[in-house]
């Protein structure tokens, strides 16, 4: 067999390997899983606890106990008496609300699970689409005047009628897949009506006000955990803003979402979270909007990167700068005019993928052309292929001699310097001005199947990568064995077994005959 | 007589010259601490110098030599993407630093020269600090390469698809799966929010940091000036000396046996296709004559001026050849924010609800869809290479094999 350390290093190397591809699979699962669970129902767990759980859903919520199905009811029990408060006062404010008034009554929605540690702020990412499900009977769904209308006492009018405008432009401002979907959704709202973000806006005040210990200004009406829903899908847009900016007027401090409740244990009679809604990803993605201090914090951040990538460089500090620079290479070592080691990388680079390039060509030339043009395209052809190889080789051959030249001048480096080119190579000639260092990095793709293609590819490729490294480090620990010693009795079937790896990837063996004579 | 007129003079000028240097000596004054400062905080969190280290380095203390060293350490292992330890020894942090150093083309031999315990050099350090912020960009490579990680990198075509719309920069126009996520749970994104915001601060450094360059680099100069009177600039001989360096010293750089193995492939890639391409010619133009020679009479006129159009055209078809051996500018490297963006731009972009911030560095696809093409093809290429150099091996051992025959499959 393989002697003992040449085995071992061999089984090391395989064995990273395969470490590799399991991390990398345990990756991928675990992001797959997280998108699975993006696409699925976002509020399978809310639906499942007074059912029966449906089999489709991935979540792992615990059925609820008894304890906060009892605290459910208490809370039903007073959200129900305060919304009968509510509609006596605020059938009025209603009816002045104009055209889309009529959209905002009425609704039905389901009491959302209070997430208390959830500050309302986040109930505001909240996308005002909850699918209404009329016709259920869970004993969480109440009929109940639109949630806006709980904020009427505090807030004024004109402030709903910000969000009306504020409707339009938004809707108009989402593409033509999306507007199909509003419109379809208005149309499945189960109160007939369609629903707008106002509705969904001040379900989030709503919330808001439910929390009292956060938002004392907008609470009193609503003493409980009350969190009621509005249905319908939502041009989230601007109405969340302006509604945000609402509830910061309201001298509620805005802790973020990120603010943690003491309550987090008893709001587990809520759910696990204050869903974003319910239904699909599918349905009501468009109208999903990013968390408030999320949205400024990103949009402040990528001001930010674009100040900066737009951001040149003063004259004075080009002149300062280059007169330093001059300066200090008049002290380099005469090699500086050859190119340094980092350009002889990325030069190199560009070189490797030529040979593939230049068969490409070569392949798609036509054996033998029929008329005199085609005869005449394929010598031209070739012949100018040619000239690129020639050149190329030029090329090579110049680089050679840089780097001998370049390496008289290597520092001593021993083994540790190890992994030291660097992963993503500075381009050529990229100094500090190139305002492409700073740009938003983006890859577009536009189907699915390039999506899959381009995925395909990646996986590919870096299976290759692993299986060439491999292949090398096989070859130097086998090989060897079996072209050191005399060859041993047994040795035509370590043979076989290096043979089959290392020239046919393991999947073929060669047959080995006993070439006994026969007289 | 003139000789003194000229001594006087001399002397005034070197008085003014003088007067200058001390001027900008004090001119510095408020703005050279702050661009300090902002250049400091521009830095990557964990690699970030106190001011006051790049303050004493200027004056060659030893005692920030040390820092200097991780300073330099850290930054440079960010760029190189490898890994480093707070606890990885002096020795080791100084060997890599002269090598990254020496592979971006850095050819001051002082600081090839400095003591391999950290002990000393740090206003050379400084220098070389100062070279890295320009010549690869420094500042701008930390940057991007630590961006925060908004956006998804990974197949995630259907929530693209579905959060289409929502997102509040055009230019991306849909949610990440991280997004997604964010809103369904935003509890678990805290970490990715202080990322966000201390990013920013780091910008904001950035760009205060561009507002006050002038006078760092005046700053630097004033070192040059100090190392220039100190005598410092006269290692002409010891170039050469360096230069007297043994051939074979390519055997202790992995990095550069990595490369010339590389070369190599490529050179025998290069010249199987040249050896090929020289029987194809020879070959074509032997069926070309003939086939002329026949009709040379019939041809000849109408020929010239269809040959010409074909040459044209051969000269349009490989064009794009001569780009080929030429490195890519500007080439996407690193991690890029995956988009959806549908081939119809008509929609929600023309509406001009925001400026859409045209990213320039935007990448298709399916251009990387064809460059990954050509790489596996030249990767399956290698690996058969590989293979049939095992084959041949494997063939003379078989020969040795006493009373075995083997086929190969």
């Amino acid at each position: 067999m393989l002697p003992a350390g040449c085995g071992r290093r061999a089984a090391a190397a395989l064995r990273a390997a395969l470490g590799e591809g399991a991390e990398r699979r345990r990756e991928l699962e675990r992001r797959a899983a997280r998108s699975r669970a993006l696409l699925g129902r976002w509020d399978d767990e809310e639906e499942e606890r007074p059912q029966p759980q449906s089999g489709s859903s991935t979540e792992h919520e615990d059925r609820p106990s008894p304890k906060e199905l009892e605290e459910l009811e208490l809370l039903n029990r007073a959200l129900e008496k305060a919304l009968k408060v509510r509609k006596s006062i605020l059938k009025t404010p209603l009816e002045t609300q104009g055209a889309t008034g009529q959209k905002w009554a009425g609704e039905s929605h389901a009491p959302k699970k209070a997430e208390e540690q959830q500050v309302p702020v986040s109930v505001e990412d909240v996308p005002e689409c909850r699918k209404v499900r009329a016709g259920s009977k869970k004993p969480l769904l109440l009929k109940k005047p639109s949630p806006y209308q709980l904020r009427a006492p505090y807030r004024t009018d004109p402030d709903v009628k910000k969000l009306q405008r504020k409707v339009p432009a938004r809707c108009v401002s989402q593409g033509p897949r999306t507007a199909g979907k509003i419109s379809s959704k208005g149309m499945t709202s189960k109160q007939g009506r369609s629903h707008r973000t106002a509705a969904g806006a001040s379900g989030r005040e709503v919330c808001a006000a439910a929390e009292p210990q956060e938002t004392p200004g907008l609470s009193e009406s609503a003493p409980n955990e009350q969190q009621s829903f509005s249905g319908g899908d939502s041009a989230a847009g601007k109405n969340s803003l302006a509604t945000d900016k609402q509830l910061h007027d309201a001298g509620k401090k805005s802790s973020g979402f990120l603010a943690e409740s003491s309550k987090k244990d008893t709001a587990g009679a809520w759910g696990r979270s204050i869903s974003p809604g319910t239904g699909t990803l599918q349905e009501k993605g468009c109208q999903l909007k990013l968390p408030l201090p999320y949205r400024k914090a990103y949009s402040r951040n990528s001001r930010a990167w674009e100040r900066c990538r737009l951001c040149q460089t003063s004259a004075d500090a080009t002149a300062a700068r280059t007169r330093f620079m001059e300066r200090i290479q008049t002290t380099f070592c005469s090699l500086k005019l050859s190119p340094s080691p980092a350009e002889i990388e990325e030069e190199l680079r560009g070189l490797q993928d030529v040979p593939s390039r230049l068969r490409q060509y070569v392949e798609a030339e036509p054996a033998d052309p029929s008329t005199l043009q085609g005869e005449y395209e394929s010598l031209l052809t070739l012949e100018g292929l040619q000239t690129t190889v020639s050149q190329c080789l030029q090329k090579l051959q110049l680089l050679r001699e840089a780097l001998e030249s370049q390496l008289r001048l290597c520092p001593d480096c021993t083994g540790d310097v190890g992994s030291c080119s660097p992963a993503c190579v500075p381009v050529r000639g990229q100094t500090c001005d190139s305002p492409d260092m700073l740009a938003v990095p983006l890859l577009c793709y536009s189907s699915l199947q390039e999506l899959r293609d381009l995925f395909a590819l990646k996986l590919q490729v870096s299976m290759l990568h692993q299986e060439i490294a491999l292949q090398k480090v096989m070859m130097a620990e086998l090989l060897p064995v079996l072209e050191a010693t005399p060859l041993l009795k047994g040795s035509a079937g370590l043979f076989r077994a290096i043979q089959s790896q290392l020239c046919e990837g393991g999947r073929r063996f060669p047959v080995l005959v006993r070439d006994e004579l026969l007289d | 007589m003139r000789g003194q007129h000229r001594e006087q003079h001399r002397e005034q000028h070197r008085e003014q010259h003088r007067e200058q240097h001390r001027e900008q000596h004090r001119q510095p004054g408020r703005a050279l601490p702050a661009a300090v400062g902002a250049l400091c905080r521009a830095l990557p969190p964990r690699a970030r110098p106190a001011p006051d280290t790049l303050r004493r380095a200027r004056f060659d203390r030893p005692q920030a030599s040390l820092d200097f060293w991780k300073l330099l350490y850290v930054l440079l292992k960010q760029i190189h993407g490898g890994r480093w330890t707070e606890s990885d020894a002096i020795g080791a942090q100084v060997r890599f630093v002269k090598w990254a150093l020496w592979y971006h083309g850095y050819g001051r031999p002082q600081l090839q020269r400095l003591p391999a315990d950290g002990s000393a050099g740090s206003r050379e350090l400084l220098l070389a600090f100062s070279w890295l912020l320009h010549s690869p960009g420094l500042l701008e490579q930390l940057l991007a390469r630590s961006r925060v990680q908004t956006g998804d990198e990974t197949s995630v075509c259907t929530i693209h698809l579905f959060t289409s719309g929502s997102h509040v920069d055009q230019n991306l126009g849909h949610f990440s799966v991280t997004e997604t996520d964010l809103i369904r749970q935003p509890e678990n994104y805290k970490q990715l929010l202080q990322l966000l915001e201390s990013e920013t601060t780091r910008l904001e450094a950035f760009l205060e940091w561009k507002q006050l360059e002038p006078v760092y680099w005046q700053w630097m100069e004033t070192v040059l000036d100090n190392m220039a009177e100190e005598g410092d600039m006269c290692e002409s001989q010891d170039v050469h000396v360096e230069k007297r360096r043994l051939p074979e010293v390519t055997s202790c750089c992995p990095w550069a046996d990595k490369l010339t193995g590389q070369m190599d492939r490529l050179s025998r890639d290069l010249m199987a296709l040249q050896e090929q391409l020289h029987q194809l010619v020879a070959q074509r133009k032997a069926a070309w004559w003939q086939k002329v020679a026949t009709r040379e009479e019939l041809q000849k006129e109408r020929f010239s001026a269809t040959a010409r159009k074909i040459e044209e055209s051969i000269e349009l078809k490989l064009g794009g050849l001569t780009s080929l051996c030429a490195p890519k500018k500007n080439k996407m490297h690193g991690l890029c924010r995956l988009v959806l963006r549908s081939k119809h731009p008509a929609g929600k972009m023309s509406l001009g609800r925001c400026v859409s911030k045209e990213a320039a560095a935007a990448v298709s696809a399916a251009e990387v869809i064809t460059e990954l093409q050509v790489r596996e093809a030249s990767l399956q290429r290698e690996l058969q290479q590989l293979r049939q150099q095992c084959r041949h091996r494997l063939d003379r051992i078989a020969e040795g094999l006493e009373g075995v025959i083997c086929i190969s499959p």
